[in-house]
């Protein structure tokens, strides 16, 4: 991760400009760097900050994936709205895991941060695809998977390599042995829009 | 009021999704005050109402003292380590603090306790990474 602490206004402006410079001169695409510095797991178990501040002024948008063109990712906003982000080289991706552009894919949900530029679109600092964070209640647990109440709604969630747990605000463990049916559970993971499941990254309970 | 620096809480923030939305999240409705957008930087106060308050509970975290601040409240929320702000607008209840009393989350070895605020992606990703789930946070107004 970047330490950002020390960043300074120049360091700022570099920022800004290298983003914007990648984006209009059509930077290769090569995913996650460490300029963008979003690890999950890094972010929540080292406790570091996890924004590059370098970006001080920040355009938000959310949607769905209708088209990918290279690196320019067309998201249709839930209000209606068309989004176009540029992904550069050094865009930081997730999707379940820190990945690379070619994991994005047309159907998938997106919120992108990053810096807008003349033509509208935005030349993106981080996307997280697919992220979701519930408030959740467990009602069944299985060996590979969850059902958890997600207000009114029934949801799966998918064990995946990486899923973890937090006990009663104590560090992240592999061992998932100790939640129980009828938990409040904050669940933080990556919806699969074919089946509308969750992969599971994070369930965090109470005492 | 303004999103200002005049002190106000300091803890746990999280992030949560609201109105339209892909996914789960489609279902969430706009929040108790009927106009919580997720692309917009918007806030759940656990007591936005007394209704508010007997649902989160903060109190039975130890957060006791906490104002009374209700829909259309203003509040500026900052990374404590990064410095990193965004002002907010309260467009919602929550979080339910009691579910997740003596949570924490650090940065350079200072902890906040006890989740008193929620972020809408947009306010989020403005201080922080969605990925990391929570940050701890000073809040003013």
């Amino acid at each position: 991760m970047t330490p950002i602490s020390s960043a300074t206004a120049g360091d700022r402006f570099g920022r800004r400009g290298f983003l914007t410079s990648a984006a209009l001169g059509g930077a290769t695409i090569v995913g996650a760097s460490a300029l963008g510095a979003l690890d999950a797991d890094a972010a929540f178990a080292a406790p570091a900050p996890s924004l590059d501040p370098a970006v001080t002024e920040t355009s938000f948008v959310e949607g769905r994936i209708g088209a990918i063109r290279g690196g320019l990712l067309t998201a249709a906003s839930s209000e209606g709205e068309t989004h176009r982000v540029q992904l550069t080289n050094a865009t930081s991706i997730w999707k379940a895991r820190p990945t690379t552009a070619d994991a994005i894919e047309v159907g998938d949900g997106l919120y992108a941060r990053g810096v807008p530029m003349p033509d509208g679109s935005i030349a993106a600092d981080a996307v997280w695809v697919n992220i979701v964070n519930l408030h959740t209640t467990i009602r069944g647990i299985h060996r590979d998977r969850f059902y958890l109440s997600h207000g009114n709604h029934e949801l799966v969630g998918r064990t995946i390599p990486e899923t973890a747990a937090s006990y009663a605000g104590g560090a992240l463990t592999s061992d998932l042995s100790r939640l129980r049916i009828g938990q409040a559970a904050q669940v933080l993971g990556a919806w699969r829009p074919a089946d509308d499941s969750i992969d599971v990254v994070r369930v965090t309970v109470g005492h | 009021m303004a999103c200002s620096t005049n002190a106000l809480w300091a803890g746990e923030t999280t992030w949560f999704c609201c109105g339209a939305a892909w996914g789960p999240c489609g279902s969430a409705g706009g929040g108790a005050c009927g106009n919580c957008r997720s692309a917009s930087n918007h806030g759940a106060w656990p007591n936005a109402s007394q209704a508010c308050w007997d649902i989160t509970r903060p109190d039975l975290c130890g957060e006791g003292g906490i104002a009374r601040r209700g829909c259309g409240s203003v509040m500026r929320v900052r990374h404590q380590c990064t410095g990193a702000a965004v002002c907010i607008t309260i467009t919602d209840c929550g979080p339910r603090t009691k579910s997740w009393c003596g949570e924490q989350a650090c940065c350079n070895g200072t902890c906040r306790v006890n989740r008193v605020l929620d972020l809408t992606p947009a306010a989020f990703s403005a201080i922080g990474s969605l990925s990391s789930g929570k940050l701890p946070v000073v809040i003013t107004e």
